[in-house]
């Protein structure tokens, strides 16, 4: 057993050591492991980077009613008399004076104009009460002040305000033919909140049209346990409604779209590993064929066919876990933290980071080892048929 | 303990190669004893069989029909992992193109077979060292086989083959790619291992003045031993 470690690591050694002659071809083996490694963990990292924002987003103890069908709050619609049924609700919060903590809420599709591309994008105007202020408890004020009510102020998620044209503190906004006085920035915690523009929910139905309008209600509980109550309440009621956590209906959102980017993302990494497999191949058979009288040479020597198959298929290992610790450097420095936007439910802006995580870097790992325990088997198998009469013949 | 002779005894051997769908044979019935300790120079033209009869005592081939046996034991009869391990005890090689890792100091390369042994690494440092002195290498281990000359890469070579104390050194076209002053030293140090160390050589030449180191030289054509020489002095 000995014998055979001493003779794989002198001839993985002299394998590695001989790489310069063959520098250009196992160089390109190793950038396309680069390549595979940063494309898949471009997808991880941008999947798990949304789901990390919905989930920071919601609590357990904040329960949302909205029209049952409605995956998303622009979609949803609720009446005044059904907002006033939900009030009567078990299980809601109350304030010391009896009244429910509950919060009307409307979303109103508003564009602003991008400062890279210098073209309209749309974003979420949310009309908020105190109550729907006091509900977001990682809402904080990170620059200016918060709104006052019954104003035409409003205040700017932080991953907004450096991305589009007049959203800095001070600056007036056109929404159509309304005007909005910026006057703070605010942080949520990283959740889907900093990518929100709040405002007085009064004055949004009024200037954009839609008196009464509510599409959701959001309601702090009296604690989680008390959503079962809450939830069978709405049920009963039969007015089309649904009760859902906060927590639940942002991670069902994450859910959903992570699954999308992986559907894509997971095929793509494949399939390029695939190529990258046959490239693989390629380079190990050339290095196989160039050392051949090497290999026939100590095999004549008393080397075992098993040594010499070991020592190509760590020659391949070798380069792809190299390839693959450049994707994930490359991947960490350049992927993570790195700020990305997309269409949330109601086709409105999301910013959110793209993050990188261990679990993600091995996975990269496995799929490189894949690579090279494909790319390099069939050449280490004929690594072991070399003729040994080639030492007889050829140069070293 | 009765030392073992390792006499190598080819018998009724054929061996053939293919040639497109058909197979053109080398050796028909061909026998021949080399004693222990002989150094016999075999030449004779391209294709007449010489590096094949190499290739068959160095185990590195095998018999169509027919036996070869060294010492008693019938490498027809072998696995090739027990053939792998047999070679490595018995026979060492030297090689036309002295077939030397190019990334491996000459130290390394010649400790190579030894790693094949129980020796510790002390042992082999050890070992290495004395073969190098004794091919006239002392101060080159270190030296990757690119600043050798030929003749030091082939002296190389040698110590390499004999490091594991092999009983038989198979040398194919050993001096072939050396100018004429290097291929006498390597001469003489084959000579030597023969004279001294007792070791059985086989040595495949198309230089005639080659064989004048040789205690016997046969002239192989077409697969059958045309003539023998004996040397008067060697």
């Amino acid at each position: 057993m000995f014998g055979f470690i001493r003779q794989s690591l002198a001839l993985s050694g002299a394998n590695l050591r001989s790489l310069p002659r063959r520098a250009w071809i196992s160089l390109s083996m190793v950038l396309s492991v680069t390549l595979v490694v940063l494309v898949l963990l471009g997808f991880l990292a941008m999947a798990n980077g949304f789901r990390k924002t919905l989930s920071s987003t919601g609590s357990a103890d904040v329960a949302m009613v909205l029209s049952r069908g409605a995956f998303s709050e622009a979609l949803s619609r609720i009446g005044t008399q059904q907002a006033h049924l939900i009030e009567e609700a078990p299980g809601i919060a109350r304030t010391a004076e009896g009244a429910p903590l509950i919060s009307r809420e409307l979303v109103v599709p508003v564009d602003a104009v991008a400062q890279d591309s210098g073209k309209n994008e749309t974003l979420s105007l949310r009309g908020v009460t105190a109550t729907g202020l006091a509900l977001r408890p990682k809402l904080a004020i990170s620059a200016g002040r918060m709104m006052t009510p019954g104003t035409d102020e409003i205040v700017v998620g932080a991953r907004l305000a450096a991305k589009y044209n007049d959203l800095n503190l001070g600056d007036t906004i056109s929404f159509g033919r309304s005007q909005w006085k910026v006057v703070g920035h605010f942080t949520a915690g990283g959740s889907v909140f900093e990518s929100e523009l709040l405002a007085d929910a009064g004055l949004v139905q009024a200037q954009f049209n839609r008196p009464n309008q509510i599409q959701s209600l959001r309601v702090r509980l009296e604690d989680p346990a008390a959503f079962a109550q809450f939830s069978a309440y709405v049920e009963d009621l039969d007015l089309g409604l649904l009760a859902q956590t906060e927590q639940a209906f942002y991670a069902a959102q994450a859910s959903d779209i992570s699954r999308i980017i992986l559907f894509l993302g997971w095929p793509l990494a494949i399939v390029m590993a695939i190529g990258a497999a046959v490239g693989a191949m390629t380079t190990m058979y050339s290095s196989v064929s160039d050392r051949m009288v090497e290999i026939a040479t100590v095999r004549a020597l008393g080397f075992s066919r098993s040594a010499a198959f070991v020592a190509t298929l760590v020659e391949a290992l070798a380069l792809t876990l190299i390839g693959c610790a450049i994707g994930v450097a490359l991947a960490w420095i350049g992927l993570d933290g790195w700020s990305a936007s997309t269409k949330s439910g109601a086709n409105a802006q999301l910013a959110f980071q793209l993050a990188l995580s261990w679990p993600q870097a091995l996975s990269a790992v496995v799929l490189a080892l894949g690579i090279g325990a494909i790319g390099g088997g069939l050449p280490a198998l004929r690594a072991t048929r070399v003729p040994l009469r080639a030492a007889m013949t050829g140069r070293a | 303990m009765t030392p073992v002779s390792y006499d190598i005894e080819l018998t009724g051997v054929y061996k053939s190669y293919p040639l497109g769908k058909s197979r053109i044979p080398i050796f028909e019935d061909l026998t021949m004893t080399i004693p222990d300790g002989d150094f016999l120079a075999i030449m004779g033209p391209s294709g007449s069989g010489k590096s094949t009869i190499l290739n068959l005592i160095g185990g590195i081939d095998t018999v169509d029909g027919g036996h070869v046996s060294i010492g008693g034991t019938m490498l027809d009869k072998m696995s090739t992992r027990a053939l792998t391990r047999w070679r490595s005890e018995v026979i060492g090689f030297v090689f036309q193109f002295y077939n030397l890792m190019p990334m491996l100091s000459a130290a390394q390369n010649v400790e190579l077979p030894l790693l094949l042994t129980d020796l510790s690494a002390s042992e082999r440092r050890e070992r290495v060292h004395t073969i190098l002195d004794i091919v006239g290498l002392a101060d080159r281990h270190d030296h990757l086989p690119s600043l050798l000359s030929g003749g030091q890469q082939q002296r190389v070579g040698i110590a390499r083959a004999i490091a594991s104390d092999p009983r038989i050194l198979l040398c194919d076209e050993p001096t072939g790619d050396l100018d004429r002053k290097s291929a006498d030293e390597i001469l003489e140090l084959l000579q030597l291992l023969n004279t001294k160390l007792g070791k059985t050589i086989i040595m495949v030449t198309h230089d005639e003045s080659s064989t004048r180191v040789a205690k016997r030289t046969v002239i192989l054509d077409k697969g059958r031993f045309v003539s023998e020489e004996i040397a008067q002095c060697a």
